[in-house]
């Protein structure tokens, strides 16, 4: 896992190097072609930026795992590494695929994985419950999103991205099309889920059952940014449209300022940073949405640095407490001395304090919210964002110390006084992602890490500030940045009252996810009652169903086909006698099946219409099916008396008259058209325009060397045909075996 | 006309009886051999692995009734079939490995003999067709009732 994540940081920068001396990497395999569908894979700045935080964090976040993952059995280990190995390699793949179909192929793995991953504790109730509402949210916006991009496929008749993006002709012959609105739509509702947007964010939050690493890797740095990370892609093809801006930038606000509202008054620490997560989250989208693309490398590599090292470092705390509750954890600090360093800084970058990354992405953000053409219209608008900006900012500045003060300072709680500090393969990781926060502060002092992180971002003529110095001719954002830190050490202070106004609050509106429960037992409610209805055990029901299904579609056929049943020459007079008697008592047989009393009658009718339609076959002289049918009949014989031999006595069913009318009717029409359409089938008229049977047999000796034109059918010209059949007979009996062992062990 | 018992359990699916032993020890291998020759001349006479398969299972369901289940109990019958579907989709990629089509069938010719490679095919049926049947067979045998 760490060998792997580490082999493809290292190719992402070699390939970023190489770039900037020989264009793109660009490599596309053919898959579908019908479909004009590519393994396309493309090394964009953007994209392999994206790819470096995926590999680079995967990296740290293995090394962590190693000393994180209690020693289980080895199988579910295993299971752990292999599933986050496998959505390391999907989120590369959402990171450079150049193709939509592929895109979305790899978007759906990571549901997947990350389904499993946040399962890892599936013994706990919560754990499934987390996984399940993750993998339902994320799944339907995948779905949604597929049929956005299929909507952008057919319109503009590629799937390639970097077709899209830079052909403006393909942009406005979808702009022009009446699906520009839908497909926009359903792309978003994707990136809206994956990245844990209002109104689906709830899923976020419950995820933290996971193992904390999972946490810290697709839950902060990785997963969640894929969302934003598609939007970043789409911005070229959908950033003109008029709904683009009220959608994204609303629904990205109300994220953010709820993320940061609600961080506030959690108590367990994983719960506080999802919801800082999702705070983050919606602030970037927001940044699309008002069309300010130049932050996202900035705000995305921020915050997977500094949330990553967090989640690290409360991923520590728990394993030395064996608790996440910051009511029962206070003076941390003197049992864990190094881990709270760590996380000194770490929370400093998250409330945004010189020298800290942090401090420099939020100044940055405040610049480009002053200078924002997009809000420059409505300076209403603009002052009232900047307002909201500045106040949830001053929450998370508030949650930061809540952080660093409440769980490290002070006396230590009984839980503390037990901690011990942790080892240098937890310590690890998150010291790295901390001296990437410290080392980025640091080197804004030069023009360096602006250009790198201008390079990274979506949009081509990114101009972020990145400098740890402030522009005192420019004091907008500075004086922003000190109104927050006002703003949130008041917070902090009256930290006791506005947490109890909050859960008052919280309390009294219905959440989301409550929302999405119920909606969810509506569904299976539903579905329930649907299956209940249709599935409800009674072969008779079954049969009626399947027949008329089948009698509907032999009357289509026959209407369809045009040949009427007047071609059809009814008459008995070129009949053989023994054919019409072999007939007559085949007809008696039948009625014997219908009228039988008990199951064993019935079988031995039903048996003996059986060999009469093989005797009936010599009459017509085909001594391939005569050969068949016996033996089938004799085997199916022998079944029915194994299992009739297990079945209990027969009571006939007491049917209603209306139950036993439906059966005579139900019988008549499968009769009559089952008789329609044999005749047909067989009637010289129809021989005649569909002379299969003919260029069979004509075919059968010259094109494979056999005189059995039936046999030759089965083994050579239709051979696929058989294999799909026999690969279903080997199932079927691997089936019977299971089922019928398995209930005799647990017996 | 007999009505089916209604505890099963009480009586043993095979039946004890002489004559079915002494017909069956005689019938069993002929039925045998009469499935080898219609699975064998299936590519121009009527016959092939379908219909042998079905054959060899009713020549095995035979024996079952006559001897007991218990020899035949402990075979892994899905095996057969297992393998015999392997035969088949080896007989399928084979063309594919010299740059043919899936299925692309060829004839052999050995002397004045000749072999089509859809006869291994066939043979997968014949197997997957025998090996379900006996599974089932088997199966159901040692049910114990309702």
């Amino acid at each position: 896992m760490v060998v792997a994540a580490l082999a493809s940081f290292v190719q992402c920068i070699l390939l970023l190097v190489q770039k900037s001396d020989a264009g793109v990497a660009h490599s596309i395999v053919p898959w579908i072609e019908a479909l004009n569908i590519q393994l396309a894979f493309r090394g964009d700045s953007f994209g392999l930026f994206f790819a470096m935080i995926v590999s680079g964090i995967g990296t740290l976040v293995g090394i962590y795992s190693c000393s994180y993952i209690p020693k289980l059995d080895p199988g579910r280990v295993g299971r752990y590494y292999a599933a986050l190995i496998a959505f390391m390699g999907a989120m590369l793949g959402v990171a450079l695929a150049d193709d939509l179909i592929l895109l979305f192929v790899f978007w759906e793995i990571t549901s997947i994985t990350s389904f499993m991953l946040i399962g890892f504790w599936y013994e706990k109730e919560d754990g499934r419950r987390g996984a399940m509402t993750a993998l339902q949210v994320t799944a339907l916006g995948g779905l949604a999103m597929m049929v956005g991009f299929v909507i952008i496929g057919v319109v503009c008749d590629t799937f390639s991205l970097s077709e899209l993006q830079t052909s403006t002709h393909l942009q406005s012959t979808l702009a022009g099309s009446v699906l520009f609105v839908p497909a926009l739509l359903l792309m978003l509702v994707g990136a809206f889920t994956k990245s844990a947007q209002w109104p689906f964010h709830f899923w976020l939050p419950n995820a933290m059952v996971a193992p904390t690493p999972v946490s810290a890797y697709l839950h902060a740095a990785t997963m969640v940014k894929a969302g934003i990370f598609l939007v970043g892609r789409m911005l070229p093809i959908f950033g003109g449209a008029e709904w683009w801006s009220p959608i994204v930038a609303t629904a990205g606000l109300i994220t953010f300022a709820l993320g940061a509202y609600q961080a506030f008054h959690e108590t367990d620490l994983k719960a506080i940073l999802a919801r800082t997560t999702l705070s983050t989250l919606g602030l970037v989208m927001f940044l699309y949405g008002i069309n300010a693309a130049s932050q996202d490398a900035v705000q995305i590599l921020n915050h997977a640095v500094y949330k990553g090292a967090l989640f690290l470092i409360v991923g520590i705390v728990e394993h030395a407490t064996h608790t996440r509750d910051i009511r029962e954890l206070t003076g941390l600090r003197h049992n864990m001395p190094r881990t709270f360093l760590l996380c000194v800084v770490a929370a400093l970058s998250m409330a945004g304090l010189p020298p800290m990354f942090g401090f420099i992405a939020k100044e940055s953000l405040y610049g480009a919210l002053l200078d924002n053409e997009v809000l420059h219209q409505t300076p209403a608008l603009q002052w009232f964002v900047i307002a909201i900006c500045v106040l949830s900012n001053a929450f998370i500045f508030a949650v930061s110390f809540k952080i660093i003060l409440g769980v490290f300072c002070g006396k230590p709680s009984a839980k503390a006084d037990h901690a011990h500090e942790a080892g240098l393969g937890l310590l690890f990781s998150p010291a790295v992602l901390v001296a990437i926060v410290i080392g980025v502060g640091a080197a804004a002092v030069t023009h360096g890490p602006q250009n790198l992180l201008n390079g990274f971002s979506s949009s081509t003529h990114a101009h972020a500030h990145v400098a740890l110095i402030p522009d005192f001719k420019n004091p907008g954002p500075l004086l922003l940045s000190l109104t927050t830190i006002a703003l949130g050490v008041g917070i902090y202070v009256t930290r006791a009252r506005v947490g109890a106004v909050q859960v008052a609050i919280r309390d009294a509106i219905p959440t989301m996810q409550s929302l999405w429960d119920q909606f969810m037992d509506t569904i299976t409610t539903v579905a329930t009652a649907f299956a209940n209805r249709w599935q409800n055990g009674s072969l008779r029901w079954y049969f009626t169903g399947t027949w008329l299904f089948v009698s509907t579609l032999g009357v289509f056929a026959l209407y369809r086909g045009g040949i009427g049943i007047d071609n059809v020459p009814l008459s008995l007079a070129g009949a053989p006698w023994y054919g019409v008697a072999l007939c007559g008592l085949l007809i008696i047989a039948a009625v014997a099946v219908a009228r039988a009393t008990t199951r064993i009658a019935a079988a031995i009718a039903i048996t003996a219409t059986g060999y009469l339609t093989a005797l009936l076959f010599v009459v017509y002289r085909s001594p391939d099916i005569v050969l068949t049918q016996i033996l089938i009949e004799t085997v199916s014989t022998i079944f029915v008396l194994l299992i009739l031999y297990f079945m209990p006595v027969w009571k006939p069913d007491k049917l209603l008259p209306a139950g036993r009318l439906m059966n005579v009717v139900v019988a008549c029409i499968v009769g009559v058209v089952m008789f329609l359409f044999t005749a047909v089938a067989t009637s010289d008229q129809f021989r005649e325009t569909r002379n299969l049977a003919g260029s069979y047999l004509a075919r059968a000796y010259a094109d494979a060397n056999g005189h059995n034109a039936v046999n030759v059918i089965i083994v050579d010209f239709r051979a696929i045909d058989t294999m799909g059949e026999i690969t279903v007979l080997v199932v079927v009996g691997l089936l019977i075996y299971g089922l019928l062992r398995s209930r005799r062990t647990m017996t | 006309m007999t009505s089916t018992p209604e505890k099963s359990n009480e009586r043993p699916v095979t039946s004890d009886s002489p004559i079915l032993r002494t017909v069956a020890r005689i019938a069993v291998p002929i039925t045998v051999l009469v499935s080898l020759v219609i699975f064998y001349q299936g590519h121009n006479l009527p016959g092939g692995g379908f219909i042998a398969g079905v054959l060899v299972a009713a020549a095995g369901a035979m024996h079952l009734l006559a001897f007991g289940i218990e020899k035949a109990r402990h075979w892994a019958w899905w095996k057969c079939s297992v393998v015999g579907l392997l035969i088949a989709i080896l007989t399928g990629v084979w063309p594919m490995l010299s740059g043919q089509t899936f299925m692309d069938h060829t004839v052999w010719h050995i002397g004045s003999f000749y072999l089509p490679t859809a006869t291994f095919f066939d043979f997968g049926v014949y197997m997957i067709v025998f090996g379900t049947l006996m599974t089932v067979f088997v199966e159901l045998g040692q049910e114990e009732g309702v």
